[in-house]
């Protein structure tokens, strides 16, 4: 072989290490390792604790914790609120922040200081808010009733959070007051990002500001739209220190979530081994919910 | 990018892991010859008793030079969810407080360190001091994982000048739930002529909460009915005198109205603030009654305005045992580096002076023999003498590790009663069921409960 070609393989097989793409895992590397620490671990100990016996001393293999699940009402119960309180949390995240991006993306005085308005419902912690929504609810103490019953709207002490009908709608309520700002600055930054030539061409053409919004805002947004949908479902899936503080999945189970019940089974009750099957079991449902934003960000890289 | 540069990066990269990893994993140096001690309750978040401990601990820390205290607040309702978190990554505080209703399970979990040498080397004698039915629930096959703290009966206050303005006479309270039904009712009014209700007869806790079982196990008890069976492996609620306790609960709010609204959203914190705000005339309460009603509206001056009373017994029945008792308890972690140090904190929050200073401070009764059996102030205090003469009346819930989850099944039973979602019966017979399947475990196979 040729001394100087074989000297550049000999180099090629020698820098092979330290191409871009190894350099690259390199770097990150302590990021993934401190991931597999903080979330492998614990994952990997509730699925293993999910086939083991509930309070048993002796872990041998076994399904019944699955097979109690399938029998537990009450899990049952807390998925069904669960997707009530997630679909409609997410909807009308969309509907509210959708409203609000479009009006702070007008060109209106004090832009700004209306955006910091906005965004501020976001900064309340969950569990602050739970607080602060509770209080507010209060049949006899709160506010709303006082503003309500000051107004003439009403001359009853309305049960907020105690009556089952009115509970869910209460907590979603809360909920949005919190929560849209995180849709609304996804769909501001899509917005601004449509190229204002296509409305000042669809004005010249004497379109409406109905059929701007149809046939320019919305399906310029969609992707955006679709993205926000997809992490809002994400997290609305696992919200728990909102309901945990407002009212502990009462009255009688009616706003009872999955999260919350399985935080009942684990630090409550004490059934590590039945609440990890649940939490794995939940893990399962959101693989599933954000299979299709997985797939999306794999294709676009 | 040269080669050496990328050689060079790729040390420093190495390097700094292995430092990060080295800092977590590698031990500390040399013991300190001072130890710390973090020592946790959720009476730090209460005002009068974090002014309280900080004073002992300051008197603690000159008597053991060696031993410094760090405090550690927590909520009372996330208390178990820290500590079992804590305990299982191996960390946590050394010394901690919990309620009687946690103790079981976490001592079935081996989240207790076992005190019995400490409490052997102390002498023979040493348990005497405290009442010997306190003592037992420490205990588990013969061990002690815990020393009590805290311990006092449910009672019933009262308002006494909300009853002057509804014609009843605060020297007389009621006796029986007819009596108290009475009273509620005409203590439930429009105070101030605006055609609205503003204030109830009774309040109590009608949230998913631990205070639940404090509340509503007197009027199961003073109806003569259980929980559970006397070998707890079944359900009692299906008897006659459960039946009636549960629909005399439920009635107070769905057919006399005597509660406030939204009874199911209730916590402890909202009823103490009712009847702060006069919003309601009687509760059910304890030691730490008094003094946190008055730290949340001083103008009411509660010390002198409440006044306590014996719970209320059906008519007709003299049941031995008519109300429950609060407890609490020290223990030290599994994980503690310094087990000696902890014992001699849990000694000194459980010695007699220290009990005689928490009454002082917080007004809360001891599960020490030689405070409230002897304590002069305490048997002066119009609040404390009744709630020590009414322990002898006061029986302790099931204690098994199952509770707070047969509990809840309870609390959620009077919660759909409440509202109306299932009628008395049928809530109270779905919970029958459930903890029947909760105990199931406790049964031989083919052993069956009665259904309700």
């Amino acid at each position: 072989m040729n001394p100087s070609r074989s000297r550049l393989r000999t180099f090629r097989i020698f820098a092979r290490p330290f191409s871009h793409q190894f350099q690259g895992f390199l770097f990150v590397l302590p990021c993934i390792l401190l991931l597999v620490l903080v979330l492998g671990f614990p994952v990997a100990t509730a699925v293993v604790n999910s086939f083991a016996p509930i309070w048993s001393e002796v872990k041998k293999f076994t399904l019944e914790n699955y097979i109690k699940l399938l029998n537990d009402k009450l899990f049952w119960n807390s998925l069904k609120v669960t997707f009530i309180f997630v679909i409609s949390t997410v909807l009308l995240h969309l509907g509210v922040g959708f409203i609000v991006a479009l009006a702070l993306n007008a060109e209106i005085k004090a832009k700004r200081f209306f955006r910091l308005i906005a965004i501020l419902p976001w900064t309340v912690p969950d569990v602050i808010c739970g607080l602060i929504w509770r209080f507010m609810y209060n049949p006899t103490l709160g506010i709303i009733n006082a503003i309500l019953m000051s107004a003439g709207v009403t001359t009853r002490y309305i049960e907020w959070l105690a009556s089952p009908k009115l509970v869910l709608p209460s907590i979603i309520f809360a909920d949005v007051w919190r929560g849209y700002p995180f849709v609304m600055i996804i769909l501001l930054a899509g917005l601004q990002a449509i190229p204002r030539e296509q409305y000042e061409a669809a004005r010249v053409d004497g379109a409406t500001t109905l059929q701007e919004l149809i046939y320019i805002t919305i399906p310029n947004l969609m992707r955006v739209i679709l993205i926000a949908l997809a992490l809002d479902t994400i997290w609305q899936f696992r919200r728990f220190g909102l309901i945990y503080n407002m009212t502990l999945g009462g009255p009688g189970h009616t706003s009872e979530i999955l999260s919350l019940y399985v935080y009942k089974h684990y630090f409550k009750y004490f059934n590590f081994e039945y609440a990890s099957g649940m939490a794995v079991v939940m893990a399962v449902i959101m693989l599933i919910i954000s299979y299709p934003y997985i797939r999306m960000i794999a294709r676009k890289a | 990018m040269s080669l050496k540069l990328r050689k060079g990066m790729i040390f420093i990269l190495l390097l700094t892991s292995f430092l990060l990893v080295a800092t977590i994993v590698l031990p500390g140096g040399k013991k300190p010859e001072v130890v710390e001690i973090v020592f946790s309750d959720w009476h730090l978040t209460e005002p009068h008793w974090e002014k309280a401990l900080k004073e002992a601990f300051v008197i603690f820390e000159k008597e053991n030079p060696n031993i410094k205290i760090k405090l550690d607040p927590i909520s009372y309702g996330e208390k178990e969810t820290k500590y079992t978190t804590e305990i299982e990554a191996g960390v946590g505080p050394d010394v901690f407080h919990l309620h009687a209703y946690s103790i079981k399970s976490f001592m079935e979990k081996g989240y207790l360190y076992d005190m019995t040498p400490f409490v052997k080397a102390e002498g023979p004698g040493f348990t005497d001091a405290w009442y010997a039915q306190t003592i037992e629930l420490m205990k588990k096959e013969g061990r002690y994982y815990a020393i009590p703290g805290d311990f006092m009966s449910m009672v019933l206050y009262y308002n006494k000048n909300l009853y002057r303005e509804a014609g009843l006479d605060p020297a007389k309270p009621p006796k029986t739930w007819d009596e108290f039904l009475e009273y509620a009712k005409k203590l439930t009014r429009d105070r101030d002529g605006d055609g609205k209700i503003d204030t109830w007869g009774f309040g109590t806790i009608g949230a998913i909460s631990p205070g639940f079982e404090l509340r509503f196990t007197p009027i199961l008890f003073s109806h003569d009915g259980s929980y559970l069976s006397e070998d707890n492996k079944c359900s009692a609620l299906n008897t006659p005198e459960a039946i009636e306790a549960m629909k005399f609960f439920n009635d107070m709010v769905t057919v006399h109205k005597v509660i406030p609204p939204g009874v199911t959203a209730q916590d402890p914190g909202t009823v103490r603030t009712q009847m702060a705000n006069e919003q309601i005339a009687m509760l059910l309460g304890s030691g730490w009654t008094p003094p946190i009603v008055d730290t949340n509206n001083p103008d009411l001056k509660a010390l002198e305005v409440l006044e306590a009373a014996p719970v209320p017994v059906k008519a007709g029945i003299r049941p031995k045992l008519t109300t429950t008792a609060w407890l609490s308890a020290w223990m030290i972690s599994p994980n503690t580096k310094h087990p000696e140090e902890a014992w001699e904190v849990v000694k000194f929050v459980t010695s007699k002076r220290m009990e005689e200073k928490w009454f002082k401070d917080a007004r809360v009764l001891s599960s020490r023999k030689d405070v409230s059996g002897e304590y002069d102030e305490l048997l002066r205090d119009k609040f404390a003498k009744i709630i020590a003469a009414e322990l002898e009346h006061a029986k302790f819930v099931p204690q098994l590790k199952e509770w707070p989850q047969i509990i809840e099944a309870i609390n959620t039973a009077a919660q759909e009663a409440f509202t109306g979602a299932k009628s008395p019966g049928q809530a109270l017979g779905d919970a029958h069921d459930q903890i029947n399947e909760i105990l199931s475990v406790y049964r031989a196979s083919g052993e069956k409960c009665p259904s309700f």
